[in-house]
Parts: structure tokens; sequence; C-alpha cells
């Protein structure tokens, strides 16, 4: 069973002790009662530091909404939480599971491409609000094109792999020769195809050599050698930490040393703990409020209340003054989407779905914790604008590897 | 010699000597119970994951893959009595299949659990990604170099130990023939476990010598690596350790260069061609011997 919430439990336990001990009535109480929002992600398996990230950032919004009172007098509560990890099969199953519990309000996006591309059609059928934080796959938001409206109930905190690109092609567009190093996933596949576009837009006599590896591949030999035989002077890595890791040890072994970029996915714990010093230098492209200082006072919040909660643990990170950069897509986009789903309930004046959505059309420079400024209109539904990304790079300060702020 | 090829071929032996480690852990089962131990992936995953666990308790890195080896023996003493025993007692059940594969899943469940499911950092074991010798003008990585050695080195002593020991030589009569070996005073039931304790070891020694190739282990880690085994095992011929050599070897230069040279996209495919075309074309294997069933 995929259930993990424990409220969730009590819940359901509750309900089948009321239908066990009385005449037939709905589990749950209709109306009145607490504000109920939903979702699925990877809370277990080999990706769950962002599907547990998501749930950890979405209970801190919560918490935080109750501990002011509430919204509309209700208090807030994460009704259902489910476990897709990552497989979209489950994701789909989970979501259906969550639309079909009519006091189910708001949603938020699985973690990931995959399980979001899989449940979005029936989300956008269904028509209640959902806000994704991390899936980066821009047809999520615009099924037809960035030029065409967006689907009318799904709006993305997340980085889309479209600014992201953006971001990365200004310092790529700098080399004559790059390489682009991608998983070969629906995030892979589209990243590189955008950041190939983005370069070419900038620089025409680009040279930009892409090669694709499978998640978990322990050689990337094969992939290595053609980027250095194609001459590449810079090389991006569109991919997940643990791989990421691999390709840096694999460059060292082969005594290949090309400036090296990587994703905002790639800069993770498992890429810093599995390269070890080899990390050093590094550059990527992520949320840029997390670098700033003093940070913004919605992200310092945010911080701060995980702190508190968490410690310094392996979202965090070792540094108690300075977070992981990591933070951000991984905890704050899922406190985000909750904090702007509550915000939009709040100015709906109520739970109406339709009444929801017109309030978060409407949102206009919410203080996100991820984001510093979030605006939403009825044609724009993503948040995240190339400024609001920066580049860092990766450097070793007092024995440890720290990610500064660069551009 | 082309930088580019040669990049290409040592990566493919390197990577392909695992294979071969894994075909060969595969093999050893397979000639006392004609069963294959679809678990051998999750051992390599455990194995790894305890190395860096005990590690992290203190111990010496020596030590905790010593400590992890054992571990990884004593399962493979209970894969044999509890998972494989069982299912051949109806004779001719493939139930071992089904048991061996679940039973991975089990310890990679379990290994979730314990560790948690997020890749943790393998550390370096003699030499680091960045130790290298030059031979010839050619940059080899150490890393490599020990993969390959150490996965040559278990090939040929197993082999020593098949051809020139007694027991090496009773292990080839169970195979032959387990019921004419338990009437000759064989003690077939230890030779049994036996190699599935050495099945095992070989599995936790592939592990930690991938593990350090890319740095980090996480419970999801030796699958692919099982089918990589399978594929060398099957082109090599089942049963065979010459073959498990060869057919691991093959799997990995060839997989290699046609990612070099083709493309990357067919490196793995290329793996499940050749056993495709092995199956069709000669199904014992390249070393293998046909299967002779008499009436």
């Amino acid at each position: 069973m995929d259930k993990t919430s424990r409220r969730s439990l009590g819940v359901l336990a509750a309900g089948a002790a009321t239908t066990m001990a009385g005449p037939r009535r709905p589990a749950r109480a209709q109306g009145g009662g607490t504000i109920k929002l939903g979702f699925t992600a990877a809370l277990t398996g080999p990706f769950n530091e962002f599907g547990e990230g998501i749930r950890r950032g979405a209970e801190l919004a919560v918490t935080e909404a109750n501990r002011q009172g509430g919204v509309l007098g209700r208090q807030v509560e994460l009704a259902e939480v489910l476990d897709d990890q990552l497989v979209p099969d489950r994701a789909v199953q989970n979501m259906r599971r969550i639309l079909d519990n009519r006091n189910i309000v708001g949603l938020m996006c699985p973690s990931g491409s995959g399980p979001t591309l899989a449940i979005v059609d029936m989300v956008a059928a269904d028509g209640r609000p959902i806000i994704n934080p991390q899936a980066q796959t821009p047809s999520i938001v615009y099924p037809n094109g960035a030029d065409k409206p967006p689907r009318p109930n799904v709006f993305s905190v997340s980085i889309s792999n479209t600014v992201e690109a953006e971001k990365l092609a200004i310092v790529l567009a700098g080399f004559g020769r790059v390489g682009i190093v991608h998983e070969s996933t629906g995030y892979g596949v589209t990243g590189a195809e955008l950041v190939k576009q983005e370069i070419l837009a900038k620089r025409r006599d680009a040279r930009v050599t892409v090669e694709s590896y499978n998640q978990r591949a322990q050689d990337m030999t094969a992939q290595l050698v053609r980027v250095q035989r194609a001459g590449a002077e810079a090389m991006l890595v569109i991919g997940l930490g643990a791989d990421f890791a691999v390709i840096r040890r694999n460059m060292s072994r082969l005594n290949i040393n090309l400036a090296l970029f990587g994703t905002v996915g790639a800069v993770t714990v498992p890429y810093l703990e599995g390269a070890g010093d080899l990390v050093v230098g590094t550059k990527a492209a992520s949320y840029i409020v997390l670098g700033r200082r003093p940070m913004p006072p919605a992200t310092q919040k945010f911080v701060d209340l995980y702190r508190a909660k968490y410690g310094t643990d392996r979202w965090y990170g070792p540094d108690a003054a300075n977070p992981l950069i990591s933070l951000a897509n991984t905890v704050a986009c899922g406190y985000d989407c909750i904090g702007l789903m509550t915000d939009a309930i709040r100015r709906a004046g109520g739970t109406d779905k339709a009444a929801v959505i017109r309030a978060l059309d409407a949102t206009t420079n919410y203080a996100g914790a991820s984001v510093a400024s979030i605006s939403f209109t009825p044609q724009q539904h993503t948040a995240l604008r190339a400024e609001d990304l920066g580049m860092y790079e990766m450097l070793k300060r007092d024995d440890r590897v720290v990610l500064e702020l660069k551009e | 010699m082309d930088d580019f090829f040669f990049s290409l071929v040592l990566a493919g032996i390197s990577v392909g000597a695992v294979y071969a480690l894994v075909a060969l852990g595969l093999n050893l089962t397979f000639w006392t119970t004609r069963a294959l131990n679809f678990g051998q992936g999750s051992l390599m995953m455990l194995c790894a994951m305890l190395t860096v666990y005990l590690a992290a308790q203190g111990l010496a890195l020596p030590l905790a893959v010593l400590g992890a080896l054992a571990i990884i023996a004593a399962l493979g003493m209970f894969i044999e009595r509890y998972t494989v025993r069982p299912a051949l007692k109806g004779g001719g059940s493939m139930g071992w299949v089904v048991s061996t594969l679940g039973f991975g899943i089990f310890l990679q469940g379990v290994a979730a659990k314990w560790f948690g499911s997020q890749a943790v950092a393998f550390p370096d074991i003699l030499f680091s990604a960045q130790d290298y010798v030059s031979v010839f003008g050619q940059y080899v990585s150490l890393q490599y170099l020990l993969v390959l050695a150490v996965a040559v080195a278990l090939i040929l002593l197993l082999e020593l130990f098949v051809r020139k020991t007694v027991w090496g030589q009773a292990v080839h009569a169970v195979s032959l023939d387990p019921e004419l070996a338990t009437v000759q005073g064989m003690p077939v039931r230890w030779i049994i476990l036996g190699s599935f304790v050495a099945s095992s070891l070989l599995a936790g020694v592939a592990g930690i010598l991938i593990a350090q190739i890319g740095g980090t282990v996480d419970p999801a880690f030796g699958f692919d690596l099982v089918l990589l085994g399978f594929v060398a095992a099957v082109f090599g011929g089942m049963g065979s350790s010459v073959g498990a050599l060869v057919g691991g070897l093959v799997v990995g230069l060839i997989s290699k260069l046609v990612g070099g040279y083709v493309s990357t996209a067919a490196e793995h495919a290329i793996a499940f061609a050749l056993l495709m075309a092995m199956l069709a074309l000669r199904p014992q294997g390249l070393f293998g011997r046909p299967e002779v069933s008499k009436a």
C-alpha cells in the first residue's frame, strides 16, 4: 500500500470505524472541516531525494499556515500523500485515488517529468488546481507550445527546461565547441535539445555534440571519448547527481579536462559525495535566492523553519549558515506550491475550484522561498524567469566544497 | 595507437572483466545445481553498501571489505538453503528463477530501509580516479587496471582450483552426475553449498570493483550488471570458465566500441543483439558443450 501519511491513515481508520459502528454514511466529512490538499510523489525509492523533499516542504507550509490561524478560519491538512517512487503508472493510480476524494481542493504535481506528464491530463480534465514543484518539461504547463495558452488549472514553480536552457546557453555560447551528455529520459532529451537550440541561436558557428546515457550506467567512456573527439571545450551534463558523479570520475580516469557544467538536477548531494573533490570547478544553474546574502526574507524564513524542524540533515547540508543550494529545488519548491495554493484559497474566499484558479491567475509578487517574487496571469502559469536562476561554481573552502554564486 | 580506440578498448576490457566475474558466479551454481542465482545483482549491491556502512562505523577499509564479504557468503548459504534447495525438490521445477529473483528484490527492500534509498558515496580502494600509469604514451587508469587484474586473477584461480585440486574434481563430478557423486561418497550437499558461497563472494567482489568505478552505490545497483553477466555467460557457454572470461570481455569490448564508433544509444542494445545471435547460431555458446540427454 502506498499510503504514507499517518494523518491520512488516521482519517481512513476513523472512517472505517464509523462505517462499521453505525448506519452507512460518507467516510469523510463533507464541507467545513479542514482544507484538504493532496499529492503523489517519490517518497521512497532511489529518487526520494526529490519526493521526500517536496513532502517536507509541503508539511512546513501547512504547519506554518495553521500556526497563523489557518486559512479562512479553517486548518489546512495534507489529506492524501501517496508514494509513487517516480513510477508513472503508480503516479496515475495514486492521482486517480486522490481525485476520487472530492474533499481534496488543491493538488501538487509529483516529482519528475515522467509521473507528472502521466497524470497531468487527468488533472486537467478534473479541473482542480494543481501546482508543479519540480518537473521541468515545458509541455506540462504549455501542452501546445509556449506561445499557446497554458492548461487552465496547471501552474508551476519549477525550473522549466526552457528557462534553464536559456540561462545555461548564455554561458555555454562562450565556447565554440560544446558537448552535451544527457540521460535518456524525457527530461534529458528535451533539456539537451533546448540547450542546443539556445546555443545555436546565440552562436551560429558553435558545434554541439550530443550524447545520451541510461540512468545508473557505471561507465560512460564511450560518451566521453566521443565528446572529446569532437573537440569540445565545455561539457554540460543533464541528469541526476549519482550519474553526474560517474561521469566526473570517468572524466578523471580518461584525463579529460573540460569546463564542466551541470543542470539543477545534477548538482545535488549524490554528485558532491560521489565525485568528492573532483567536483571543484563544476558550474551549474540553480535557484538564485539561496545564494544571495542576505537571502530574501521569505527564503530566510523557510530556511529557518526547515533547520528548526530537521536540523542540518542531508537536504540542508552540514553548514547551518549556508544551506545547500539544492534545498531550493528539493524542498523549498514544495513549500511554495502549498503556500501559493493556500494564498489563492484565502484570496478566493473559499475552495471552489474556479475561484481558486482565478485567484492563482491573479497572483502578484507573492514572496516565495525558491523564487523571490511569483506572479501568474491567465497566460503566464510559470513562476520562474531566467533572472531567478544564478550560475554557481563549486569551490573548496576550509576543506569543504561550497557553491558560490558567480553571476 | 589512436587515443580514442585505446580508451574504448581499456574501458571495454575493464567492465567486461566485471561481467566475466558475474558470469562465473552464475556458472558456479549452474555446475552444481543447474540453477542460476538471479539475486546476484542484489548481493553485489549489498556487499558494496555493507562496505560503506562498516567503513563509516570506523572499521579500516580492508576489514570493512572482509566483513561485507563474510556477510555476503552467509547470505549465499541462506539462498541455497531456503530459495534454491526447496525449489529443486520438485524435479525439473524452474521455481528457483522466481525465488532467487524474489530474494534479490527482498534484499533491495532491506537495503533501502536500512541504508536509505539514496545513492551513497563508495570509497576509493587502493587507487583514486586520478591515479594512472603511462603505457606507450597512453594514459591508463589504475582503477581500470585493478578491476581487470582482480577479475582475471580470480577467474584463473578458480579455473586452477577446478582443474588441479581434488575438491575441484569433486565439483566437476557433481556437475556431471550428482547422484553418482553421492553414491561415491562425495559430500554433494556441502559442495553445492560451497558453490553458492563462492558464487556470492564473486558477486560481492564484482560489486566492490564496479562501485569504486562509479563512485556511488544505491539499492537498485547491480541489476543491469547481472543481465550483462548473464549475456556473457550464455555467449561464452553456460558452465565454461574460459567462456565466462571470453564472453565478458567480448560483451564489454563490443559494447564500448559500438558505443564509441556507432552510437552510445546502441551500447547496451548490442549486448542483447549478441545474445540473440548466439542463441540462434550456437545455442551452447562459444565454449559450451551441447546438452545431451539419454533416453
